[in-house]
């Protein structure tokens, strides 16, 4: 195990080092004054609403389809994959700007707190993830059918919350039928 | 003969480095960089002569030297820490906690390992394995804040940095695979990582640059912090719910 993991560690370490010594990251960054950060309460979208929606919709997909014109559907489905990963892009390049830019406040700040940091690298990770993840399952099987399963997996989940809220019920009135007994 | 040249060359490069830093001043600003060559190469020495001159006191002064040059290296990380975050107290307080997650879970894992049953025949190299791992992944954390914090780095501190991780990256896979039995392509290569990073280390550390530091007398970031870190919480948490909202549309 700690051979493996030992092993895992130096990989990482000669690949990551690899890659900064060939793009010259860590280089020549220039030292500018902090920007302000995100402001509270403000949610910039990379995208206008209306415009994303119809890019996971199936409702377009279904026009398409009546058409019964294979080439078409093609051109529609690559054209829609396009759009979908351009919109990935940009809302992972919004997150690593938002980063960034709170990193350049905490970083020269001597009230830093430690676990609110860990909270925001966390909360990082996973939005990074998300995309990568989404980014894989577009090219892979394009954005309708992955709203399709997203929409499964809310319908999954709610039934499983609903399951387990009239399974914790039953055991409340149990219990409380044993004590009346 | 191959162990010989990588031997005769690792000197070479040694005395080479140690001239051109003594010539550019360098030592003065990475005392303990220097110091560490300084104490390989005559490790180095050691080593050969105990090779030449008297073959049996080989291993004890190998292992010997090995695990000195290991605790000087891990100063290498410290002074790599303290140079580059100086201007950067943020950053700085989030990587001492980091370093020290680090250590204790090493602490932890050896621990544990350790109650599972010790075997002294093969424990210097297992030592050395488990040690480099650490120092692996003290580095990785290190380099990782680096990244995420935008440290700036001069061309000096970058070559140390470089050469030192890739060096100790190299030992922790070659000893996974190394025999000390027979002298195969692990062996060899376990002794060559060295003349990388010396080669590195020249390179970068030819003559001196300065390293970049933030501009004084800008906004008061104490003030600052709190109110970007809170906003930066909530607008990931928001973009978080945008994305779910959008893909389930």
């Amino acid at each position: 195990m700690i051979d493996s993991l030992g092993l895992l560690v130096g990989v990482l370490l000669l690949l990551i080092l690899m890659v900064l010594a060939t793009k010259g990251w860590m280089g020549a960054r220039q030292l500018h004054d902090p920007p302000a950060g995100p402001n509270e309460g403000e949610l910039p979208e990379p995208c206008p609403r209306e415009f994303v929606s119809m890019v996971f919709s199936r409702t377009d997909r279904d026009f398409v389809h009546g058409l019964n014109s294979r080439g078409v559907e093609q051109l529609f489905q690559r054209e829609r994959k396009k759009v979908a990963l351009v919109w990935i892009r940009q809302t992972s390049a919004l997150v690593r700007k938002a980063v960034s830019e709170h990193a350049f406040a905490a970083r020269q700040s001597k009230n830093l707190d430690f676990l609110k940091e860990v909270n925001i690298l966390g909360q990082f990770l996973i939005l990074i993830t998300s995309c990568w993840i989404l980014t894989i399952a577009i090219q892979t099987a394009g954005p309708v059918w992955l709203s399709g399963l997203a929409n499964y997996a809310q319908r999954l989940s709610q039934q499983v919350e609903r399951l387990q809220g009239s399974f914790q019920a039953g055991i409340l009135a149990t219990a409380k039928g044993t004590r009346v007994t | 003969m191959l162990g010989q040249l990588i031997w005769w060359t690792s000197i070479t490069l040694e005395i080479v480095l140690l001239a051109r830093g003594f010539y550019n001043r360098l030592m003065y600003r990475y005392p303990i960089f220097y110091s560490y060559i300084t104490l390989v190469l005559l490790q180095d020495i050691a080593r050969l002569s105990a090779y030449h001159l008297k073959f049996s006191l080989y291993k004890p002064v190998y292992w010997g030297t090995e695990f000195t040059g290991l605790v000087f290296g891990s100063l290498i990380v410290f002074e790599i820490y303290k140079v580059s975050l100086a201007a950067f107290p943020g950053a700085a307080h989030m990587t001492r906690n980091a370093l020290a997650t680090v250590f204790v879970i090493a602490l932890v894992k050896g621990l544990l390992d350790a109650s599972a049953g010790w075997q002294p025949a093969s424990a210097a190299p297992e030592i050395e394995r488990a040690l480099r791992a650490v120092q692996a992944a003290a580095i990785l954390a290190l380099v990782a804040l680096f990244l995420l914090y935008s440290i700036p780095f001069g061309r000096n501190l970058r070559g140390i940095l470089l050469g030192y991780g890739l060096f100790v990256g190299e030992r922790v896979i070659c000893l996974t695979f190394v025999s000390l039995q027979t002298h195969n392509f692990w062996f060899y290569a376990y002794s060559a990582s060295y003349i990388g990073a010396l080669s590195l280390w020249i390179g970068y550390l030819w003559s001196y640059q300065p390293n970049p530091q933030p501009r004084a007398g800008g906004t008061n970031l104490d003030d600052e912090y709190q109110r970007i870190a809170t906003a930066t919480q909530r607008w990931l948490q928001g973009i978080r719910g945008y994305l779910r909202r959008e893909v389930r549309s």
